[in-house]
């Protein structure tokens, strides 16, 4: 087997890096549920894809910009993001048991899913499907390159607010010790429900860029539950910027992994880190 | 065996029903009574697919062989698993059930990558089936029958053994169970190793069923999500909810794939879980309590305690020890012993080290140096549960009663699991005259969530004492008590000692400790200050000043 | 300006506190003292909302706070210094400050708070960017109490800020909190520390087992053998 070459390499990594940037993306979501508000939510997956098709049936059929479609997707999701927090916060649901009741409301979507746009594979036309940039030797694809940027911006917006502005630090002290922060002030449930349908709406996003960037089948969204809860974890529960490094990690670790030995080895990177640092890191993640 | 005689289509409908009866009743044995929730049950259901797979396939091993073969490996697998995750603390919770998931997929990436699929998947058409029916689908029913018949035997023999005891001891409160002497680490090992086995000996029927198998067909997330919804559907605590769960999904599912609704049918199955975890997150059966049994009549007699020592003699030197958290020593050399026979009471200011000191004594922290010496034997560096075992007890200042079994289990528990080891019948008669001696037999079959507050620190009392254990640590066990309730309390106090238990009391209500320790011992900053009578040790200027600031001495 | 009239608290089924009547006037400070498992951080968690008043009332200049969610104790004037200090531990030393003027009008005068805490606590105004967790005990105990400070409110509730602090810290603590009270914030003070608190205090009450079996001024308190008894289980020689 000959090693692959300088040129081959480089693209897979970058390659690897466009694909973690969208585990980081859908990551974000995860994680600040996960951290902040203690609700495990599998659902994110299934409004990342509902957002997709949703993308993919407006862009489509409307011939709208896909990006355009954010600004019906974002508000939408948001207003779903809400309305589940209420459901679990009413129904006082544990972090374990908000893992199962949102498996169950994804296995919802994922039928609704099918059932409008059936299981057949759908891939959404867009201007930029096709296009590619040149840098060097190296061939840079539109849509990756667009979720990449989308990534990074979200991430970093997220970033500051967390660190920056008044409601951030109030979030974060609310995750760390409730009680107190209220006491001072901050109003728990409002601040659930709101950074609820913040995280749904970066889910519609991760939609938007699943739809031009893939071939979307129900089924699919499964397959991302896996590595994007281990680029979580490692990037550290709550962290704004931890997921999306850590997603590129990953990324770019499974394209090296499949270039230099088999496409059919990549899987095992994610998640042999994931039970390492598991077992090995002091603390939650 | 029941042989209904029936098509092929109703054996196979059957065949799929019995399936995930064991795969959701497995799963429940250790996830569902302990709850170790594990997403992984796909790896040792596919573990058994494919050593099937491999013997019979590629290696012409009989079929019938290749079950306890199957089972074999998965069960392996799953102690190597255990004793690794097991002994790590904190995953539990949400992420045992991570790693879990995660040990699926490199399992199946393994397997897709070597010889044993290396890709294209293994055909088993060729493999000879044995004739245990008239045709393929009456012989996979019946194999299924009795897989299943074996895993809701064995649900049912494990909910009333010791080893079920044990798992919902754990489930509600491991380190509360690992004190009061369950072998936790044993016990889920032991759980780990027969779910498994019995998931690895499904998928080898499995194997067969669908005669070609494929990595993604088997370790996708769906044996993992769908075995955790039947069960919880169903009621993890009881044995039957799993298989109820399994009935209930399976005909739900086939119904509506049959009216051509199968995108219904997974809608409906979503919308099912969502309901149970929001409204019946015990389960259909959750609500089910055993029937409440008659209180018996109370016909044991105390059981003496083993091997006590003469009066006074020495029976606890604690020597030279220290703990410290975070920097922030809690225990700084503390010296102590402790007489066969005597109330010994112990005072001292908030964060002097009281609870700490009962929390290292009992096991439920590692000391960090020193000696802990009992009647002989160094007990600093056991796990919790030989020191019970040893005849050590305790009470804990806020109760932690396990909040899902009876009273009358709670204080069976630990007589079953104390020095003694007693089998379940004596076991219950003695925490039942536990029960009578706190007052509280009257209570016996209802939670301990029912009961107050003074009746919850009696529940402590006697579940410390079923395990007639030769000293017992009394944690604050009168903090919150009404006056007359303290009365009632002091006067159980002495007649434990008068049944000769070692009592170690630690306490803030001054009169009492006036009144009933035969020894006080003032602790401050994590040393013992001043021991002798209350009246001399309380007047003594330095804990005086210990309490109160300097100016009062 | 805050009294409370048979008021009664639960710890799950018990009573953790019975027939509390109290009061303190603008502009007082009020000590509670009373040996452990009295109740005495139940009453100020009553107090600050982090904690359901079973029965009883409980008013600010005659306005019923005892059903107010917890987030609106903090508007209504009361900020709390929590036992164990309950910093943000992961966040930096400014961050829980600002976090202290989270309400509203608070938030208007930050500046102004803040550089009046740094100049009070020097040692905080120099630490303001480290991770609280990792300042020692007296030192996140000034940023507590410069925390609450933060919120401007008109009665401060302290619950035993001299915990597990060295003598020489808590003389300065107490130093502060004298200053505090002189410039006209009306103190609810929790202690152990019974000659340290008496000093302090315009007034006292002593708690023993969730009811108060004393109060008055704090020479009397001092003399007061019921004092000695709560404490000690002995009547002073």
């Amino acid at each position: 087997m000959t090693f692959p070459s300088a040129t081959l390499l480089a693209q897979s990594a970058l390659s690897g890096l466009f694909i973690g940037a969208l585990y980081g993306l859908l990551g974000l979501g995860v994680s600040l549920s996960w951290g902040l508000l203690h609700v495990i939510n599998l659902a994110h997956f299934g409004f990342a894809f509902l957002a997709a098709y949703l993308c993919y049936q407006l862009a489509g059929t409307g011939h709208v910009d896909p990006l355009l479609t954010l600004a019906l997707i974002v508000p939408t999701f948001f207003a779903l993001g809400v309305l589940v927090q209420w459901l679990l916060g009413r129904f006082r649901v544990t972090p374990l048991n908000s893992l199962l009741a949102t498996f169950g409301l994804t296995a919802i979507i994922e039928a609704f899913i099918q059932w409008i746009w059936t299981a057949d594979f759908r891939r959404l036309e867009s201007s930029y499907a096709g296009e590619k940039i040149r840098v060097g030797a190296l061939f840079v694809p539109v849509p990756e390159l667009v979720t990449l940027v989308l990534a990074l911006a979200l991430s970093f917006m997220v970033y500051a607010v967390l660190r920056h502005t008044d409601w951030g630090k109030a979030l974060r002290a609310l995750a760390e010790d409730a009680p107190i922060a209220s006491a001072f002030g901050v109003n728990a449930k409002a601040s659930a429900l709101l950074l609820s349908g913040v995280c749904a709406a970066l889910a519609g996003v991760a939609g938007v860029c699943l739809a031009i960037g893939f071939t979307l089948t129900p089924a699919q969204m499964y397959a991302w539950v896996g590595v994007v809860f281990a680029a979580v974890m490692l990037g550290g529960l709550g962290s704004a910027i931890g997921p999306l490094v850590a997603g590129i990690v990953i990324g770019v670790s499974e394209a090296l992994t499949a270039a230099v030995a088999s496409p059919s080895w990549s899987p095992i990177v994610s998640f042999t880190l994931l039970i390492l640092l598991l077992l090995l890191r002091p603390g939650k993640a | 065996m029941p042989w209904l005689g029936l098509p092929p289509f109703y054996a196979s409908f059957l065949y799929l029903v019995l399936h995930w009866v064991v795969l959701a009743t497995s799963w429940n044995l250790l996830c569902g009574y302990s709850g170790y929730f594990s997403f992984g049950h796909g790896a040792f259901f596919g573990a058994g697919v494919y050593t099937t797979a491999t013997l019979a396939g590629t290696w012409d091993v009989p079929f019938l062989w290749t079950l306890p073969a199957a089972a074999a490996v998965a069960a392996l697998l799953g102690v190597a698993l255990g004793a690794v995750v097991f002994r790590v603390r904190r995953v539990r919770g949400e992420l045992f059930a991570l790693l879990t998931l995660a040990v699926t997929f490199v399992l199946a990436t393994v397997i897709a990558n070597t010889p044993i699929d290396g890709g294209p998947g293994v055909y088993l058409s060729a493999v000879p089936l044995p004739t245990l029916a008239p045709d393929p689908a009456g012989t996979f029913y019946l194999l299924a029958l009795a897989l299943a018949t074996l895993t809701i035997a064995l649900a049912y023999a494990i909910r009333r053994a010791r080893l079920g005891l044990a798992l919902f001891a754990i489930h509600d409160d491991e380190d509360a169970a690992e004190v009061m002497g369950v072998p936790t680490y044993r016990c889920k090992l032991a759980a780990f190793a027969l779910s498994c086995g019995l998931a690895g000996a499904a998928g080898g029927v499995q194997a067969l069923f669908v005669s070609y198998v494929t990595t993604g067909s088997v370790f996708n997330i769906t044996v993992p999500l769908t075995v955790v919804l039947m069960s919880v559907l169903g009621g993890t605590r009881h044995w039957a909810g799993p298989a109820l769960g399994a009935l209930v999904i399976t005909v739900l599912l086939y119904a509506f794939t049959a009216a051509d609704q199968a995108i219904v049918g997974k809608a409906a199955v979503g919308a099912v879980l969502l309901a149970a975890i929001l409204f019946v997150p015990d389960g259909l059966l959750g609500r089910l309590r055993p029937r409440k049994r008659p209180v018996a009549e109370v016909t044991a007699d105390i059981v003496a305690v083993p091997h006590a020592l003469p009066a006074g003699a020495p029976l606890l030197r604690v020597t030279g020890l220290r703990k410290s958290f975070r920097g922030v020593r809690a225990l700084d050399g503390l010296d102590l012993v402790v007489h066969q026979g005597e109330i010994l009471g112990i005072v001292g200011p908030n964060g002097s080290g009281k609870s700490t000191l009962i929390n290292v004594v009992s096991g439920h922290y590692r000391a960090d140096a020193g000696s802990i010496q009992f009647a002989g034997r160094e007990l600093a560096h056991l796990p919790a549960h030989r020191i019970a075992r040893g005849g050590i007890a305790r009470t804990y200042q806020i109760p932690r009663p396990f909040a899902h079994l009876s009273v009358l289990d709670n204080v069976a528990l630990t007589a079953r699991f104390g020095e003694a080891r007693l089998s379940r019948e004596v076991a219950e008669a003695q925490g039942l005259r536990w029960l009578q001696f706190t007052g509280l037999a009257a209570r016996a079959h209802v939670l301990p969530g029912e009961l107050n507050l003074h009746q919850t620190k009696f529940l402590e009392l006697a579940r410390a004492l079923a395990s007639r254990p030769r000293l017992v640590l009394l944690d604050e066990v009168l903090s919150g008590l009404a006056p007359a309730e303290i009365d009632e309390a002091i006067a159980l106090i002495r007649r434990i000692r008068d049944q000769g238990t070692t009592i170690i009391l630690v306490e803030h209500l001054m009169r009492v400790m006036t009144t009933l320790p035969d020894r006080i011992v003032v602790i401050d900053q994590g040393r013992v200050l001043a021991q002798g009578s209350a009246r001399e040790v309380m007047a003594r200027g330095d804990v005086v000043t210990a309490y109160l600031g300097a100016a009062h001495a | 300006m805050l009294e409370l009239s048979d008021v009664r608290v639960d710890y799950g089924a018990a009573a953790a506190l019975s027939h509390i009547t109290l009061v303190i006037g603008a502009g007082e400070l009020v000590c509670v003292v009373g040996p452990n498992g009295a109740g005495k951080t139940t009453l100020i968690n009553a107090i600050a909302g982090l904690h359901r008043v079973k029965s009883g009332r409980m008013t600010l200049d005659g306005r019923d706070i005892a059903r107010l969610p917890p987030h609106r104790y903090c508007s209504a004037g009361i900020a709390l210094v929590p036992e164990g200090r309950r910093l943000f531990g992961t966040m930096t030393v400014r961050e829980n400050l600002e976090l202290g003027a989270f309400g509203r009008q608070a938030r208007a005068a930050r500046a102004r708070s803040l550089a009046q805490v740094c100049t009070m606590f020097p040692a905080v105004g120099e630490r303001l960017d480290r991770i609280a967790g990792t300042l020692s005990g007296g030192q996140q105990q000034m940023v507590a109490i410069g925390r609450a400070l933060m919120a401007c409110p008109r009665l401060l509730l302290l619950d035993e800020p001299s915990l597990g602090l060295a003598p020489v810290i808590v003389g300065d603590l107490f130093r502060a909190i004298r200053s505090i009270h002189a410039a006209g914030t009306a103190v609810l003070l929790v202690e152990q520390n019974v000659t340290m608190a008496l000093d302090l205090a315009t007034r006292a009450y002593v708690l023993d087992e969730g009811r108060i079996v004393t109060s008055g001024a704090p020479d009397v308190i001092a003399a007061d053998p019921a004092l000695r008894r709560a404490y000690l289980g002995v009547a002073a020689e």
